[in-house]
């Protein structure tokens, strides 16, 4: 790809909402996330001078670090960042603060209270937090009301909690989590991360959908035959095995990732662009979803684990030989499922749903296929004619394309498929945000319309429990079928599709 | 949302005893208030044009410096009353002078300091102290302070409150009482001055009050464009943090503009620009030289002349990096219905001719104002690009609260570019 010059013109130019004076509380600072991407965002956010001079870091964990060491080890984190903009990384580093705390502590909690007045009158952060939980879910509930019983989280203007994934591991335990997160905090306080919502692709399918009027009349099953919805990774477990082993692909992409994609896709029109009207209708059309087999959910659903791959230069372990990985685990690196919404837009067609680790491309596309033309009037270049498709790339080459059929040339009349392709790198003069960017900006600014509400998360639960229960209860009924590292998944997987006469797209 | 008043009827105190009632406000009864750990904010609030459209009659009271509807209704027909051109702002300082030499003796109450506009209210400053002058110069010093409790919409009961602090007379007794102004600015806040006026009508009252760290705020479309020009420069130059209404008031133009070059086949011919013409509203260029500076900037132009142009426009030169030539002109239009503040851009057209292409043409018009002469002449050998831009008019208070909401201790970097290319932009 040749590389497109960048716009002058737009450099500094973002017309971004700005955040207020506050104080971001990072729960969990220690840990990997912190320095991997919590950080990194927030420096951006600085460099881009979206973050007002009245702002600080506290970051907090059990680990007794004091101020410069934390800020120490975050510059040591960021360092090849930090050498395109050393000044500004001094500056930065200035509104970093640590507190070692233990949130299971009353002690612990009073003296980070303490701390947070400190830095208000030092960083006149206007008494303004966001509380970013980015500790083990076990401890989501208890660190909400340990803020809580100390009245950080009293007022509702300015304080938020920012919570990461995984939200519950199934429906009952999703809303018991619920509950005492609820009885913490209002709801608009409260802010459940899915990084897929922060890419601007996963964003722009609203705004494709809503801010064109050629999509909307045939967005529904008089036009669409069948969704597929794929995230593919090229990566294995890696280090994350610890978690990943109770886990697995349905708790890690599923029931977050994937299921967002399916709400955009699949929502009815907002009455207006406000975060609560856009998560009533991704509520709603999840309300409607069901597996395809509800009564025997084995019929419509695949699970997989990568085993052994790669070639002799670059060979793969399988998910059995990873470190920390129980050589005999029955955890599904891989999943695919097909849906149905029993709505008036969507009754009848069928949402095939896949993801899995260690696939031969990273990649997380929506693709739309159109019913073919009543019709055949013209032979086709190619085997036959193909129907229509709308891809929407979600990364990587983020963009979308639309495939249809126009006249091969030549004498005849024959037709061929062809692409009209959108690319964001292409259209626009500088590059998106990374997720967490969009995310924590807007975590702090009290918007909620990237963030899944209570109902949202239950009823994406809801969906999935017969599948949750199948394998805890009768685990052999959903047997995990092997699957070679970097190929698309089991052959089971392909037969899921073929009894509906269709193939998995190849991107 | 109406203007919040404050919480008690304003005390009027001697100026040496403000510091020590200010400090005992928030003992005994307000237990449950906290004094709110935000900024302070400093205002320079003339309001001549008002107070002078009341002393006229033309204008009920109270004088409160607020942008509102009925005062830039009775400015508009007050303008040609006055014998000015119809293309005058309702808040030009000409004016204000104008309307000066007319007789009248008309009176209202003063309320400026005391009745705050919520976009301000809203961010809770803990000190709002207001320097209102009064047409009558030989006034005296008058001194008053308030509590001042924005209610909470929901949430604990605690309020978090402010006080607020006027100082009211003639220029000199506001100058005299500067030395009371200092001790009442907490270190420990940021600090925002706001000069609500032409930068050179109280220059030494302005050196007194607005010196770093103290962040600045000034409009540059208000008042002499030379002196504008030189403030926005040696502040920006000296680290101290400035922010301009009237370069914010470009935000779509600039975003209009850098959107018609996002596609990737057009950027290219931003480097073979040959021609920019910009219309400003009226005789305030400041603005529009604004804009020209900071596109001069983006694409490394070099000014090489400037010079008075016909009908009190402005010709220059530019030469760009590649050593080629760039022609720009700034014309002064009349327009029907003047927007609010002084000098708006009304229209801008930037020619390409990017080698071996079809020459660009890129027309930016604002929604208010037509773009005929800048569509005129010669078009159709080019590849034209014309959108409109869409700009809201917004209160003054508005705009300043957006520059309190997320502020910095420093100067937006474009603009600290552009600035010192704006000046040399206007002839001398």
């Amino acid at each position: 790809m040749t590389a497109t010059l960048t716009n002058p013109l737009r450099v500094g130019l973002r017309q971004e909402r700005v955040i207020s004076p506050q104080c971001l509380v990072i729960f969990g600072a220690s840990g990997d996330l912190t320095h991997r991407k919590l950080i990194p965002a927030l420096f951006e956010l600085f460099r881009q001078r979206r973050l007002p001079s009245e702002f600080a870091v506290l970051g907090c964990a059990r680990r007794p670090w004091s101020d410069e060491e934390f800020r120490a080890k975050m510059e040591q984190a960021l360092a090849p960042v930090i050498a395109e903009d050393p000044a500004a990384w001094t500056t930065f580093c200035g509104g970093l603060f640590y507190e070692p705390v233990d949130l299971q502590k009353d002690e612990d909690v009073v003296r980070l209270g303490k701390r947070l007045e400190q830095i208000d009158r030092q960083r006149a952060t206007r008494s303004n937090r966001t509380f970013y939980m980015s500790v083990s879910p076990n401890y989501y509930g208890s660190g909400c009301r340990a803020l809580a019983a100390a009245g950080l989280l009293a007022d509702p203007k300015r304080s938020r909690v920012v919570i990461e994934k995984p939200f519950g591991r199934d429906f009952a335990s999703a809303q018991d989590l619920n509950r005492i997160v609820n009885s913490c905090a209002k709801e608009n306080q409260i802010f459940r991360i899915d990084h897929y919502l922060g890419k601007e692709t996963v964003q722009n399918i609203l705004v494709l959908r809503f801010a064109n009027t050629i999509f909307e009349p045939i967005w529904n099953r008089n036009y669409i035959s069948s969704v597929q919805i794929t995230a593919a990774e090229t990566v294995g477990v890696e280090e994350r095995a610890g978690y990943y082993e109770s886990a697995g692909a349905l708790r890690d992409m599923v029931q977050n990732h994937l299921t967002q994609m399916l709400a955009l896709t699949a929502m009815e029109p907002p009455g207006r662009y406000e975060p609560e009207s856009i998560r009533n209708e991704k509520a709603k059309v999840l309300q409607a979803a069901r597996l395809a087999e509800e009564a025997e959910p084995w019929k419509c659903c695949v699970r997989g684990q990568y085993g052994p791959g790669g070639n002799s230069a670059d060979p793969l372990a399988g998910y059995r030989q990873e470190p920390g990985v129980d050589p005999n685990s029955t955890t599904e690196t891989y999943v695919s499922m097909k849906l149905f919404i029993d709505n008036w837009r969507w009754q009848g067609v069928p949402f095939y749903l896949r993801t899995g680790k260690r696939m031969p491309k990273r990649l997380s596309e929506v693709v739309l296929t159109f019913r073919e033309a009543p019709v055949h009037l013209f032979d086709s270049a190619g085997a036959g004619p193909t129907a229509n498709q709308l891809i929407l790339r979600i990364q990587p080459n983020e963009g979308a394309d639309f495939r249809f059929e126009v006249k091969a040339p030549g004498s005849g009349m024959r037709s061929r498929p062809v692409d009209m392709d959108f690319s964001y790198d292409e259209s626009f003069g500088e590059p998106s945000d990374e997720g967490y960017v969009r995310l924590l900006a807007d975590a702090m600014l009290g918007d909620p319309t990237l963030f899944t509400r209570s109902d949202e998360v239950e009823a994406a639960w809801r969906l999935y429990t017969p599948l949750v229960e199948l394998i805890e209860q009768q685990p052999w009924q959903l047997p995990v079928y092997p699957y070679e590292a970097r190929t698309w998944g089991p052959a089971a997987a392909d037969s899921l599709l073929a009894r509906d006469g269709l193939l998995w797209r190849r991107p | 949302m109406a203007p919040q008043l404050t919480l008690q009827a304003p005390l009027e105190l001697p100026p040496q005893e403000v510091p020590d009632y200010l400090g005992r406000l928030w003992e005994g009864e307000q237990e449950q208030a906290n004094g709110a750990s935000t900024f302070s904010l400093v205002v320079w609030e003339p309001a001549w044009i008002e107070q002078q459209l009341v002393r006229l009659g033309r204008l009920t009271g109270p004088i409160n410096g607020l942008e509102r509807p009925e005062l830039l209704q009775a400015a508009r027909e007050a303008i040609p009353v006055c014998g000015l051109p119809p293309s005058t702002s309702p808040l030009a300082p000409e004016l204000a002078w104008q309307l000066g030499q007319l007789p009248g003796d008309a009176s209202a109450e003063d309320l400026r300091g005391q009745q705050v506009d919520a976009a301000i209210s809203r961010h809770q400053p803990r000190r709002l102290i207001t320097l209102a002058p009064t047409l009558d110069g030989h006034r005296p010093l008058e001194t008053l302070v308030a509590a001042y409790c924005p209610l909470p919409e929901e949430g604990p009961m605690t309020s978090v409150c402010g006080d607020v602090v006027v100082m009211r007379g003639g220029l000199g007794a506001l100058e005299h009482g500067l030395q009371m102004v200092n001790p009442l600015i907490s270190a420990e806040l940021p600090c925002w001055v706001w000069w609500n006026g032409c930068l050179d009508e109280a220059p030494q009252l302005f050196e007194a009050v607005s010196q770093a760290p103290r962040r600045l705020v000034v409009d540059t479309a208000i008042g002499s464009p030379a002196r504008a020009l030189e403030v926005l420069c040696s502040r920006a130059a000296s680290g101290q943090a400035i922010s301009d209404l009237n370069w914010y008031r470009l935000v779509s133009w600039r975003e209009s503009l850098a959107m018609a070059f996002d596609m990737p086949s057009r950027r290219d011919a931003l480097a073979h620009v040959v021609q920019l013409d910009i219309d400003v509203q009226g005789h305030q260029p400041v603005q529009g030289l604004l804009m020209a500076a900071w596109i001069a900037d983006r694409l490394g132009w070099q000014l090489e002349h400037t010079s008075k142009a016909e009908g009190e426009g402005i010709l220059a030169s530019f030469r760009r990096p590649d050593g080629a030539p760039v022609r720009f002109r700034q014309m002064p239009v009349p327009v029907g219905t003047p927007s609010t503040h002084p000098g708006s851009l009304v229209g801008l057209r930037l020619v390409c001719e990017p080698e071996g292409r079809t020459p660009l043409c890129v027309i930016l018009c604002g929604e208010t104002g037509g773009c005929m002469r800048l569509e005129a002449g010669g078009m159709a050998r080019l590849e034209l690009v014309e959108e409109v831009v869409a700009t809201a008019v917004e209160s003054s208070q508005k705009e300043v609260s957006r520059t309190l909401r997320g502020g910095h201790d420093s100067t937006n970097p474009l603009l600290c570019a552009a600035a010192p290319l704006a000046a040399k932009l206007l002839p001398n």
